[in-house]
């Protein structure tokens, strides 16, 4: 009973002992091209490397291997290449958001600041509220952005013309509610889904959009903790007000979201704009059904965008080839035609403003109806989102926001005072300040 | 004993003059040679991790920003409900499964142990296979068997018009799916241990017992019950150990979740460790653990009479 259970305590003991002794690499010798490996995931990962051979045919020196690690595998491996003071780790490492400031503040020197390299001239190229993401507490830039994610809104067009409603009409956050509760009684259907106890996964990107649109998160821009701040509160009533109407149906269970969007029960969406690619190739059948538009907001004439989360590629701080690496990033993120191959081939939504001028960004989609699809989220990012600020907390974060939204979804607490308890236990396990 | 040792050496050697000259193997050194692959493997894989741990412990950050704190992480951890919701949750399964698991085992090494069985390589195996899978396959095999909407567990219960019950989806239920989980998966590793005990009693012992006129019951409770007390009281240390450092479990059914109810000590200690990167604090987290392991240890010895 114990041996497999043991080895976990040893592979975790070994992994700090990995840690302590770090430790240099021996630098590449000799001629021929210079390898280039990137760590990355599917299917971003073939975007990439079908740019890669393009890159390799204008730069006969470099060799660049993109090596599809697989998230969440890559957060792990590059966390023990880090605590092993940056030992087998690629020269290119695709970095979620949500990973990004832990990588930086807790490992210093994990990350090769990219300003030497020429970043900062890359500073407005980028949908608002992306670079001060990138950029750490000490100035530097850890990161060049690659895909961004603006929230949507997809609904089922047929159901809300079923129930009457004029999806334009919806500004608010509120009147959505009033929508779902027609909505459920005309056509059965639940607004949105949530996985109400977290179980198997955390299911917090709604509630983060929320905060999102307001500007807000569970940290500020100092660090401190935000969770019981009024938008916080405010988040976290409006999903209390939907679960109470009913319209809140539970997505918990292996395949249950997926059924029930097959079967039609659910009306909404709230997805980003990873999902434009992803509803047709989950529901080819659903053809024309769907339409997509900017998220109601939270306030009336609030900000009607966010980004809900985005990736980027950040260079080892131990790598020997960084200035190359940085070269093929520059090819691979900041050109226009590359990155909309990258897209076109991978999926992923590029962060590139330049971007967006192409005209596949405001041709129409065929799947929705013939409605340009793109646009909206253009649109969206056109608005300017606000930078959220992850921190390197932030798993920690979600995890305890994930209970408290479990506790008022499922025992019908109180979003104020459940936050409140949240806020407080964040604060004590990070050594944050509670924010003012 | 070193000396003649010493002495028997030299006059191995014979006449030669280089024989004076240290020699790699001698008869005093063989059992040292003997163990060194263990010793090295001992020293490289366990000793050394188990002291760094003991000083990361004391500190906080990673790498270069590895600073020492003294006691800080200890500090945080008894003032942390989360650990203490992680103790009482491991607690609770602990008192409820291993008591379970430990009878079933015993009843099917009984079983096993039947002279009346037939194919009885082929049940054994049965019995033992379990503990053999691994863990994705299990974690599979388990989330397709308790789903709520379309997993066997609830259309059985459906047959017998019990309502679906909402395994993973609820505090209570996760921790009976826990249950249910661990106990699939170990019971057979102990009856196999059980059945070793079986068989290793003399039968003489049962035949004087019919002898005598010693019903069944009889024969169990004085005779088996007896001569296994030293398997029954290795099993329940394994167990309890094993438990209190539950991790696969949770760790694919539930995620620890919902809202905390299946978080175990182990599964805390990972997530402090690889999501939140709080290397000291997932240390601390691991002495902690260890004390607990060890006064346990410590403590079902002295109760059961660990004495010959």
């Amino acid at each position: 009973m114990i041996n497999r259970r043991g080895v976990l305590a040893l592979t975790l003991a070994g992994t700090l002992a990995l840690a302590a002794c770090g430790g240099g690499e021996k630098a590449e010798g000799g001629g021929g091209p210079v390898k280039i490996t990137v760590w990355s995931w599917k299917p971003a990962s073939d975007g990439l490397a079908a740019v890669a051979k393009d890159f390799e045919q204008a730069n006969p020196n470099i060799k660049v291997d993109v090596q599809v690690i697989g998230n969440p595998t890559i957060w792990e491996k590059i966390t023990v290449g880090m605590a092993a003071g940056g030992k087998g780790l690629g020269d290119i490492l695709h970095i979620g958001i949500d990973y990004l400031p832990s990588y930086v503040d807790k490992f210093p020197g994990g990350l090769a600041d990219l300003r030497k390299l020429g970043a900062d001239k890359y500073k407005d190229a980028f949908a608002k509220g992306l670079w001060p993401t990138v950029t750490g507490k000490d100035g530097g830039v850890y990161a060049m952005p690659w895909e961004v994610n603006p929230i949507g809104f997809f609904y089922r067009s047929d159901l809300f013309e079923k129930a009457g409603i004029d999806p334009a009409a919806i500004q608010t956050w509120d009147d959505a509610i009033e929508a779902g509760k027609k909505l459920k009684e005309k056509t059965g259907a639940s607004l949105i889904g949530l996985n109400k106890p977290a179980a198997g996964s955390m299911d917090m990107d709604f509630y983060q959009s929320l905060l999102q649109q307001q500007g807000a998160f569970y940290f500020n821009q100092q660090g401190d903790v935000t969770l019981s701040s009024a938008p916080a509160v405010q988040a976290m009533t409006l999903i209390k007000k939907m679960n109470d109407a009913g319209i809140v149906a539970d997505t918990s269970g292996e395949g249950t979201a997926k059924k029930l969007i097959s079967s039609g029960k659910l009306a909404v969406l709230p997805w980003a704009a990873w999902a434009a690619s992803y509803i047709p190739e989950m529901r080819p059948e659903q053809k024309g059904l769907w339409r997509v538009m900017q998220p109601p907001a939270v306030t009336p004439g609030g900000k009607r965008t966010a980004i809900v989360n985005s990736t980027h590629l950040a260079i080892s701080g131990t790598s020997k080839h960084q200035a190359k690496a940085f070269k093929f990033i520059e090819y691979a993120l900041t050109k226009p035609e590359v990155i909309n191959k990258v897209f076109k081939e991978g999926g992923v939504f590029p962060a590139l403003t330049a971007a967006y001028s192409d005209p596949m960004f405001s041709s129409p989609t065929e799947y929705y109806g013939g409605q340009p699809t793109l646009k909206t989220f253009v649109d969206s990012l056109n608005e300017g989102a606000d930078a959220t600020f992850y921190s390197s907390d932030y798993a920690r974060a979600l995890k305890i926001a994930s209970d408290a939204q479990t506790q008022v979804l499922t025992k019908g607490a109180d979003p104020a005072a459940t936050l409140a308890t949240a806020a407080q236990q964040l604060a004590q396990q990070t050594g944050r300040k509670l924010a003012g | 004993m070193t000396l003649t040792m010493t002495r028997e050496a030299a006059t191995e050697g014979g006449g030669s003059p280089r024989s004076h000259r240290p020699r790699l193997i001698t008869k005093r050194n063989i059992p040292y040679l003997l163990i060194l692959p263990a010793l090295l493997g001992f020293v490289s894989f366990k000793a050394y991790p188990i002291l760094a741990a003991l000083y990361i412990s004391l500190t906080t950050g990673a790498g270069a920003a590895r600073t020492f704190v003294g006691l800080d992480n200890y500090v945080r951890l008894v003032n942390d409900p989360l650990f203490w919701t992680s103790l009482w949750n491991t607690a609770l399964i602990l008192v409820v499964q291993v008591p379970i698991m430990l009878l079933l085992a015993l009843v099917l090494a009984l079983g096993l142990n039947s002279p009346l069985l037939r194919l009885r390589g082929l049940w054994r195996l049965g019995v033992f296979m379990p503990s053999l899978t691994g863990l994705v396959a299990y974690g599979v095999m388990f989330s397709v068997i308790l789903s709520k909407d379309s997993g066997l567990l609830n259309w059985l219960l459906g047959i017998f018009g019990i309502d679906a019950i909402d395994w993973l989806g609820s505090p209570f239920w996760a921790r009976i799916a826990v249950v249910i989980a661990l106990t699939w998966h170990y019971t057979g590793y102990n009856a196999v241990i059980y059945l070793a005990g079986l068989q290793s009693i003399p039968k003489e012992l049962y035949e004087a017992a019919m002898v005598d006129g010693a019903g069944a019951a009889r024969r169990f409770w004085s005779i088996t019950v007896p001569q296994l007390r030293p398997i029954l009281l290795l099993t329940v240390v394994l167990s309890t150990i094993g438990t209190l450092q539950l991790f696969d479990e949770p760790f694919v059914l539930t995620g620890g979740g919902p809202d905390n109810s299946t978080l175990t000590i182990s599964l805390y200690l990972y997530e402090n460790g690889f999501r939140y990167f709080d290397f000291g604090y997932a240390a601390a987290i691991a002495y902690a653990l260890t004390l607990i392991v060890a006064g346990f240890g410590l403590l079902q010895l002295k109760l059961t009479g660990g004495k010959k």
